[in-house]
């Protein structure tokens, strides 16, 4: 999984790029509390997200929470699949998918 | 001598035919060619002909001989060109004869007719007879009418001498008909009877409609003929016998009128003398009469006043009698109305009917006349010198004469000399003393009647007339009268013949060319049509009712092909109904077990016919074990169909009850022998897979081996020693036996439909050409395997029709992928990548892929994270559209599906993340099991997707 930030004022757009499961979600988890300090629009960028599991899903639950907190979180790009599992999960009612 | 002569000639013709028909049956002379042998024939009965012109009879100029029969036998019994060869050679060997002076008068007719004798047979056999030996009359008829032919042509030929002609023809006609027409037949009748034809077959022997045609047509030709003959005959006869009596009558008319004339000039001559007397003495009184009577030696004289009275007369009893008192007397009166003189024929007279007179009167100078009487003694004694000898060279006709006899039938003049003498000496019958007027009125009949009577010793026609007390006798030979009818007769006779055999040849040629030969033709169009080619038009268009039979057989023969065309649909209907019925029993959707994922099994059937004997079946009989069989009924169509179907019910009740396949088969033989009529058999092999060993436990009732691969090998016949055919005998005992196979195994199944299934050149398929094909599509679902045989043996086969059932049945066993691993250890990316790479290569789509990685890191984490399982092994198998996915570890008993599912309505600030993986498996896998067992938890995912 590749993971890309970019930092636009105090909109931080992360684009993930692979698999979002359980091997590979603690890392996103790690970058992304790392850096939504002072950040007040989380951006994330899932056109290159191939799927997700429950631990992605765990997540963006948790960046959901926080973002909550202190401005807006939106999801971008959500291919079919994954669309699919926010379904299923109920999570496409949770987050703000573009 | 000479009829033996003429006898032995009469046979030759038979002799040498029955000695070339022995030629023909016995020595290498059949083998001859066709040609050689005519000529052999032309040659032989030529030469025979040659022998019957040396050996003939001389009769005045014509040689009686058999001659013409020689060639017409040739032409008859032995083909055409020999006929016309054999006619040649006799007949111009006749016409040399007759150039060296033998028998010239007839030379030339009879080498035509010889010649024509060889034509006319050859002619026969070659149209009459479809160039086949006719039967014997056929040979008498031709013999016949050659004859015929002869006589008129020797006629015709000598025309300006009609009676010698003639005097030979009535003396050869016969001998020559009997003698060629004879031996003609007689030919023939040998060649018959040395055939075996002449014996009668049986009673009820039927003809030919040409044969039935030309008997009835011959009895009516004859009978034409006769009548017609007996008519010429009857009216020729009496034709010559009026010409006979005209004539006859003409010439005693003729010597009458000479003997009258003779008799009134005698007597004219005597009463002009007596009147010039009287009228010069002018003394008319009676006694001036006398010596006038004496004088002129007359019988009276009578002298008539003006008032027609007898007023003197030298019969004194006369006087003063009326002459018009009587007819007689009356025709004198004429002397007073102005005739000068009248002369009377000798007849009785009016005053006394019993006395005959001859009277002559002249007018007198006083106004009256006188009257002069003659009795017959004195006129025929003064006229005597006139008659005799009158006729002596008087003929009638060639050889007819003249005769005179008088009052009491003595001679008076005849052409032989015999005046004077009784007319009996010429034959006819009447005596000077015995007989008068009225006996041989009484004998012969009145006067100018014509009457048969023997004249000088030859019958004649007699006719006889009185005058002046004369018989004048005219009598012409039969013999003369007949000639010039017989020559009529005979050559209307000999026409007739010729004309109606030309007639009857042409009408039965026209019969069989008109009606046998169409009805032969109609026939054998016919019998095509029997035979079973209702494509078979009749048509024969020579004559409308031919025309209208051909129309009315062609539309019979079109409804009929309607109705069979009918009848056929409507079976076709029945048949395609027991199709869908007999399909139906048998398993047909596919893939037949979607859940199952460890194998896969597909069966075809095409059927010769509409309904077939063979049959597949397979079902599981629990879900480890699963029966599968193959069978061929014998015979095909509906009773295969039918036996079909009790023998797939048994072998699957059996099956239902008993797990032993040789005791299925054992069992199933038993109930199907009983009342087993047909007499009808089944060849079957079955087999039972235990899923969770992978041996097979097969029995075989005398079908052909199944064809088995292992994994990564070819396909080999599986041959062991089958059994006998189910219900072929009570009582066999079947064994069983049992092969072991793996997962990625096939078995193939087929009936000898497929191997024995021929191509255009009576090639088999074979099952060296089957284990190729199944080689070439290793690794293709059951179905593309069954599918793939199938179109390679119709790729085989070409256009040739489908003879057999064709059935086959692939099981196989899909390959399981296995990795075991151990969950203690960072083992995720190695479960993940090999469920990944295993889906991948067995085709799974993208999609499903990516949706079974969720399902792995959902199921493999948990196993991970809370099982404290230390051996873990995951399972994968995709068969067809679906897979099956198995996760196995030896952690602590858990089943998460017990687990409740998370409410996915809930805000981000309540929701739980535990719980989300397993609901979000539960979701996207058509069914999720979970078991334990044997101290292994197993959880297995189920996936199918569309393709």
């Amino acid at each position: 999984m590749n993971i890309q930030k970019t930092v636009n004022g105090t909109t931080l757009t992360v684009a993930v790029e692979g698999r979002l499961d359980t091997t590979t979600s603690p890392k996103l988890e790690e970058e992304l509390k790392g850096s939504v300090d002072g950040i007040n629009c989380l951006v994330i960028d899932f056109a290159k997200l191939e799927y997700i599991s429950s631990a992605g899903l765990r997540v963006l639950l948790a960046m959901q929470k926080i973002m909550n907190k202190q401005g807006e979180m939106r999801l971008q790009n959500v291919n079919e699949t994954v669309m699919e599992v926010f379904e299923i999960t109920g999570f496409s009612d949770i987050l703000t998918i573009e | 001598m000479l009829y033996v002569q003429l006898g032995l000639a009469a046979l030759c013709p038979a002799i040498v035919s029955a000695v070339f028909y022995w030629c023909n049956k016995a020595t290498g002379f059949a083998k001859l060619s066709a040609r050689t042998k005519q000529a052999a024939y032309g040659l032989v009965f030529g030469l025979l002909a040659v022998l019957s012109t040396e050996f003939g009879s001389q009769v005045d100029g014509a040689v009686i001989s058999a001659r013409d029969a020689a060639p017409l036998c040739a032409g008859l019994v032995f083909g055409a060109p020999a006929g016309v060869l054999a006619g040649l050679i006799g007949g111009a060997w006749r016409l040399l004869t007759a150039l060296l002076g033998e028998g010239v008068y007839t030379g030339l007719g009879a080498s035509l007719t010889t010649l024509l004798a060889g034509l006319l047979g050859a002619a026969l056999r070659r149209w009459l007879f479809d160039n086949k030996r006719p039967a014997w009359y056929y040979g008498l008829a031709a013999g016949f009418v050659v004859e015929v032919v002869n006589m008129l042509l020797v006629f015709l030929i000598n025309m300006e001498d009609v009676h010698t002609a003639f005097a030979l023809v009535e003396k050869c006609t016969w001998p020559m008909i009997a003698l060629n027409a004879g031996a003609a037949t007689l030919a023939m009748l040998v060649v018959s009877a040395l055939a075996g034809e002449l014996q009668r077959t049986g009673k009820t022997t039927r003809y030919q409609l040409a044969q039935t045609f030309s008997r009835w047509l011959l009895l009516c030709v004859v009978l034409a003929f006769l009548v017609s003959s007996l008519f010429v005959y009857v009216l020729q006869t009496r034709l010559a016998l009026n010409d006979a009596e005209k004539m006859l009558s003409l010439y005693i008319e003729d010597v009458m009128e000479d003997i009258n004339d003779a008799s009134d000039e005698n007597l004219l001559a005597l009463t002009r003398k007596i009147r010039d007397s009287l009228d010069e003495a002018g003394d008319y009184e009676g006694p001036a009469l006398f010596p006038l009577l004496v004088a002129n030696n007359v019988s009276e004289i009578n002298i008539i006043d003006k008032n027609g009275i007898i007023v003197a007369s030298t019969t004194p009893a006369y006087i003063g009698f009326d002459m018009t008192s009587g007819a007689q007397s009356n025709e004198f009166m004429a002397l007073l109305a102005g005739e000068d003189e009248l002369v009377q024929r000798y007849q009785p007279i009016s005053r006394n009917a019993g006395v005959s007179m001859k009277y002559a009167g002249a007018v007198l100078a006083n106004g009256g006349f006188v009257q002069v009487g003659y009795n017959s003694g004195r006129f025929q004694a003064d006229i005597d010198g006139q008659v005799v000898g009158l006729t002596r060279n008087r003929h009638v006709g060639e050889d007819g004469f003249m005769l005179i006899a008088n009052e009491d039938f003595r001679l008076v003049s005849d052409p032989s000399g015999h005046e004077g003498m009784s007319l009996g000496v010429t034959g006819i019958g009447l005596t000077p003393d015995a007989d008068t007027y009225d006996a041989a009125a009484d004998k012969f009949g009145r006067e100018w009647q014509v009457l048969t009577e023997s004249v000088f010793g030859e019958s004649c026609y007699v006719m006889y007339g009185v005058t002046e007390g004369y018989y004048i006798i005219g009598a012409l030979p039969k013999a003369e009268v007949v000639f010039g009818r017989n020559i009529q007769l005979y050559t209307t006779v000999f026409i007739e013949i010729m004309v109606f055999a030309a007639l009857f040849a042409l009408i039965y040629l026209l019969v069989k060319k008109l009606v046998v030969e169409n009805i032969q033709k109609i026939n054998r169009s016919l019998e095509e049509i029997t035979g079973g080619n209702l494509n078979v038009t009749v048509d024969v268009r020579s004559n409308e009712e031919f025309v209208s039979l051909s129309d009315d057989i062609n539309s019979t023969v079109h409804t009929l092909k309607g109705y069979i065309a009918e009848a056929a649909a409507r079976i076709d209907k029945e048949l395609e109904f027991a199709k869908t019925i007999q399909f139906s029993t048998l398993p047909c959707v596919f893939p037949p077990y979607p859940d199952r994922t460890d194998f896969d099994i597909h069966a075809t059937m095409d059927t010769a016919k509409e309904v077939g004997g063979d049959f597949y079946d397979f079902y599981l009989l629990d879900e480890n074990r699963l029966a599968f069989l193959i069978a061929d009924v014998s015979g095909k169509g509906i009773s295969a169909a039918m036996f079909m179907m009790k023998a797939k019910t048994l072998l699957k009740s059996r099956a239902d009850q008993e797990s032993d396949v040789a005791k299925i088969l054992t069992q199933a033989n038993a109930d199907l022998c009983e009342n087993n009529e047909a007499e009808m058999f089944v060849t079957c092999w079955l087999g039972i897979l235990d899923f969770r060993t992978h041996i097979v436990h097969f029995a075989n009732a005398g079908h052909n081996p199944p064809l088995v691969r292992h994994q990564g090998g070819s396909f080999e016949y599986f041959k062991t020693r089958p059994g006998f055919v189910l219900a072929g005998m009570e009582g066999v005992q079947y064994k069983s036996g049992e092969f072991q196979l793996m997962p990625g195994d096939e078995i193939f199944l087929y009936t000898d439909g497929v191997t024995e299934a021929t191509d255009a050149n009576e090639q088999l398929y074979g099952e060296a050409r089957l284990k190729a094909v199944l080689d070439r599509l290793e690794g293709s679902s059951a179905k593309d395997i069954c599918l793939g045989v199938k179109r390679d043996v119709d790729a085989f086969v070409g256009e040739t029709p489908q003879f057999d059932d064709m059935t086959m049945l692939c099981l196989r066993l899909m390959p399981k992928h296995i990795l075991t691993v151990d969950p203690g250890a960072d083992s995720m990316p190695e479960v993940v990548s090999f469920v990944e790479e295993t889906l991948a290569a067995a085709g799974v789509p993208r999609k499903v892929v990516v949706k079974m990685n969720i399902a792995v890191d959902e199921i493999y984490s948990n196993i991970q994270r809370y099982s404290g399982a230390t051996k873990a092994e995951i399972e994968c198998e995709v068969n067809g559209n679906r897979l099956t996915l198995a996760f196995m570890d030896d952690g602590s008993p858990y089943n998460p599906l017990d687990r409740e599912d998370p409410d996915t309505t809930l805000s981000a600030e309540e929701r739980e993340i535990g719980g989300l993986g397993i609901f979000m498996v539960k979701k996207t896998m058509d069914d999720v099991i979970y078991e334990y067992s044997d101290g292994m938890n197993r959880l297995t995912l189920k996936k199918s997707w569309e393709i």
